[in-house]
């Protein structure tokens, strides 16, 4: 599993801190740092993080052709990946 | 400038179970002046703006009956819901050093094995009965006993937190004809005695920490400083109370919401990885935060080609902004894998929910536990009895029959 984080999206909520620390950081009171290839151990972690982002801001991309890819094609139309983060990755989804 | 009637209508207890086609009829009509003088929004993007403009002021001192502000505690100081920034941002800031990242970000994760065996514990208690009262058999005592243990109330004092949070949420019924003076006093009476008991439980916990929020607030202390003791009262009685008040309509209206309608129930006991979306499709298609009422403008302020004077109590809608056309797709039906979900129903902006990652932890392991321990589980009564509120609306009892099953 691979992530994605819109940091032009990003406002800084920290929920993904929450729900998937060992993932998700805050360094200083608002950038967020993240680890864009998610461990087996934490993939449930990281898709409860992206479902309860405030603002669907972090895309969770399956390798392509992998039967677990998350449902549904593509995520909101403006949501692609910012760049500077690192996206753009085959079978990324805005989910 | 029109006035209406709506929001009369919607604190009107006979509509609770069915508040859907009058926050329809608002979003319709725009942005309204209503008899008493309050402005209400119901209209998804001019909520989310009026959710980030720091012309809308949540400081209950600017309200023009300040007798009805939420959660005040007699003379106390607001909590931090009910102040703006810088003032907001410092108290809310030191109440996050011990609950949140980035000085505790892996606190609420932690919590997760104690919230499973207490959602496990309470479902085995009512293990070989035919009826359950979802709400006093499970969706109240879970998030209570959640929050009393991460703040630090011993379990044997829990009876005066439910007794006391009670009477503050009784206080909140804005039903027209009820007797405000009443309730408002004895609401008060709660938030007092509830303070101080707070105090004296931080104060003892002074030099003698016990790994709590509570200890914490009174030992440690962040780059600023530590809360008074005024303010300290005041955010400890916030806590409690929006702690678990919230969640319980959470854990409630979901299982409705499921029971309602069979296929999701059944395609989540399949998937039960589809729970973390399926309860953000919950806060946002039965929201427990209905409304926010006690904002105001600070300045006239332009809504929706109304202008919404200097000073007017403006009542965000939030229950009715999740269910926008404009903005979802759909916004009547019930969908657990909706994607681009971004709705209200943890507010947004600087004031959105400090205890969100707590309640979206507790429904989801709260829903998954009920899906997994409750075989056949019918609804006896639909709709259900509602708690008078409309502000914090859910069922007041949740009757559930289980057909088989362990």
């Amino acid at each position: 599993m691979q992530i994605v984080v819109d940091l032009n999206r990003c406002q800084g909520y920290a929920q993904c801190v929450f729900l998937a620390p060992r993932v998700f950081e805050l360094h200083g009171e608002e950038a967020l740092m993240y680890a864009p290839a998610v461990p087996g151990e934490q993939h449930e972690h990281v898709r409860r993080a992206a479902a309860a982002c405030p603002v669907q801001a972090i895309l969770v991309g399956e390798p392509a052709g992998d039967g677990a890819a998350p449902s549904g094609a593509g995520g909101p139309a403006d949501a692609g990946p910012s760049s500077g983060a690192g996206g753009g990755r085959a079978g990324v989804d805005g989910r | 400038m029109s006035t209406d009637t709506l929001f009369h209508r919607i604190t009107d207890y006979a509509h609770r179970a069915d508040p859907y086609p009058l926050y329809a009829e608002l979003r319709e009509n725009g942005v309204a002046r209503q008899e008493d003088g309050s402005y209400l929004v119901g209209t998804y993007h001019e909520i989310a703006a009026l959710l980030h403009d720091p012309r809308i002021s949540s400081d209950v001192r600017h309200l023009t009956d300040p007798g009805d502000a939420l959660l005040r505690v007699g003379d106390l100081p607001p909590s931090f819901i009910g102040l703006d920034d810088p003032e907001h941002d410092r108290q809310r800031r030191i109440v996050m050093r011990p609950f949140g990242p980035p000085h505790s970000p892996g606190r609420i994760d932690a919590l997760h094995g104690d919230i499973t065996r207490i959602a496990r514990e309470l479902i085995d208690a009512f293990r070989g009965k035919d009826r359950i009262d979802l709400v006093d058999d499970f969706a109240y005592p879970l998030p209570v006993t959640v929050i009393c243990g991460l703040l630090g109330v011993p379990r044997e004092d829990v009876p005066h937190v439910r007794a006391w949070t009670n009477a503050v949420i009784a206080g909140l019924d804005f039903t027209p004809g009820t007797d405000p003076q009443r309730r408002r006093r004895a609401a008060g009476e709660a938030r007092t005695a509830m303070a101080h008991y707070l105090e004296e439980l931080a104060g003892s916990r002074r030099g003698h920490p016990s790994g709590d929020l509570l200890s914490a607030l009174v030992n440690d202390a962040g780059p600023e400083g530590q809360l008074t003791t005024p303010e300290l009262m005041t955010n400890a009685v916030l806590l409690l109370i929006a702690g678990h008040e919230t969640t319980v309509n959470l854990i409630t209206n979901g299982m409705l919401t499921f029971l309602r309608h069979p296929d999701v129930l059944a395609r989540l006991r399949d998937e039960p990885e589809l729970m973390p979306s399926a309860v953000e499709e919950l806060l946002r298609y039965e929201p427990p935060v209905q409304l926010l009422p006690q904002r105001t403008p600070l300045t006239d302020v332009e809504v929706g080609g109304i202008t919404v004077p200097r000073g007017a109590p403006l009542v965000l809608v939030l229950a009715a902004g999740n269910r926008d056309p404009l903005r979802f797709a759909d916004p009547d039906r019930f969908d657990p894998a909706r994607q681009d979900n971004q709705h209200f129903g943890f507010g947004s902006g600087i004031h959105n929910c400090f205890g969100a990652p707590l309640a979206r932890i507790e429904a989801r392991i709260a829903l998954t536990e009920l899906l997994r321990h409750l075989d056949t589980p019918r609804l006896v009564e639909d709709p259900p009895p509602y708690r008078r509120s409309p502000v914090l609306r859910g069922p007041r009892h949740l009757l559930v029959d289980r057909v088989g099953g362990g």
